[in-house]
């Protein structure tokens, strides 16, 4: 994995980790890493975090640089929201939109090296209620 | 040792045969949306089936408009659609009702796809669509045999009336 669009996350560098391309689409989460096809460029692959599914209302940018923070957005029937974990140096659904569902390629499982930053990915989502 | 034997040579002959199914696919076309191209007769029975050119197409970046390919659609994963590139990336089109914008320029790595017949689920519904959902290229007509041959005529080489051309190229080369 190479680019700093998921720091702190996954570093910039030298990282390998293991994705499972057999997983269910309907399974997937909000705070999942998934791998998907760049809409801007066919032939890259890129890895960024679910924030938002078919419905939900999302704010397109919270940081105010790519549209103002008040500016919101109901994701389509058929696409994800997604974005890197690094906001400042991430190409994301803020630049592009909502994802279609069907250039998803894999989830991320596991970083196997380095081998002492071996970790098993887990959701970190925590649903607030009120 | 014949049937370990007969497993080594189809474990050999595989990969082969999935690069041969990626090559060249069938696809029965269903649908009313490419008319007159395809299905030109709704009432008959059959549908059209054409052969779809997929990883050399792919490979070489070979979309341009006027093609007609087929691709995922964009709403729902599970369903391919089959549609004519209308503009590339880069070209301004002005679009039809349905569509929020009366004016849109393809953004980069997408295409702008539509239906030959004037009611059809398209680009004007879902708006342009990134190339990596395209999988295949229509190349030959093969039934029915009396229209049997290339269904792309040259006569719809022409840019479409509602696009203005950037001279846009698709970035080529996949690996």
């Amino acid at each position: 994995m190479t680019g700093p669009s998921m720091l702190p996350t996954l570093a910039n560098d030298g990282e390998w980790v293991v994705e499972n391309c057999l997983f269910n689409p309907d399974k997937l989460q909000r705070g999942d890493l998934i791998t998907f096809r760049s809409p801007l460029d066919r032939t890259r692959t890129v890895c960024k975090r679910v924030i938002g599914f078919p419905g939900d209302v999302i704010c397109v940018d919270p940081t105010g640089v790519y549209a103002p923070s008040t500016e919101h957005v109901k994701v389509p029937k058929g696409h994800i929201w997604v974005m890197g974990d690094n906001a400042a140096y991430s190409r994301d659904s803020r630049l592009y939109g909502p994802v279609s569902m069907g250039l998803i390629q894999g989830k991320l499982y596991a970083r196997i090296w380095p081998l002492k930053n071996f970790t098993i990915f887990r959701n970190p989502t925590t649903y607030l209620d009120y | 040792m014949s049937a370990v034997k007969r497993a080594c040579a189809a474990l050999y002959w595989l990969p082969s045969l999935i690069l041969l199914t990626d090559l060249y696919t069938l696809k029965q076309v269903s649908g009313r949306s490419m008319q007159p191209t395809l299905n030109p007769d709704s009432s008959l029975l059959w549908r059209d089936i054409a052969i779809f050119e997929g990883l050399l197409t792919h490979y070489y970046g070979r979309y341009r408009r006027g093609d007609i390919v087929a691709f995922k659609s964009p709403d729902n994963a599970k369903y391919q659609l089959v549609k004519r590139i209308t503009a590339v990336e880069g070209d301004t089109v002005r679009t039809l009702p349905p569509y929020p914008d009366s004016e849109v320029v393809v953004p980069e790595g997408h295409i702008w796809v539509e239906g030959d017949a004037f009611h059809s689920q398209d680009s004007n519904l879902f708006g342009p669509v990134p190339l990596a959902l395209v999988n295949s290229r229509l190349v030959y007509l093969i039934w029915p045999f009396r229209r049997f041959g290339s269904s792309t005529s040259p006569a719809n080489r022409g840019v479409h009336p509602r696009v203005t051309p950037a001279g846009g190229k698709i970035k080529s080369r996949m690996f």
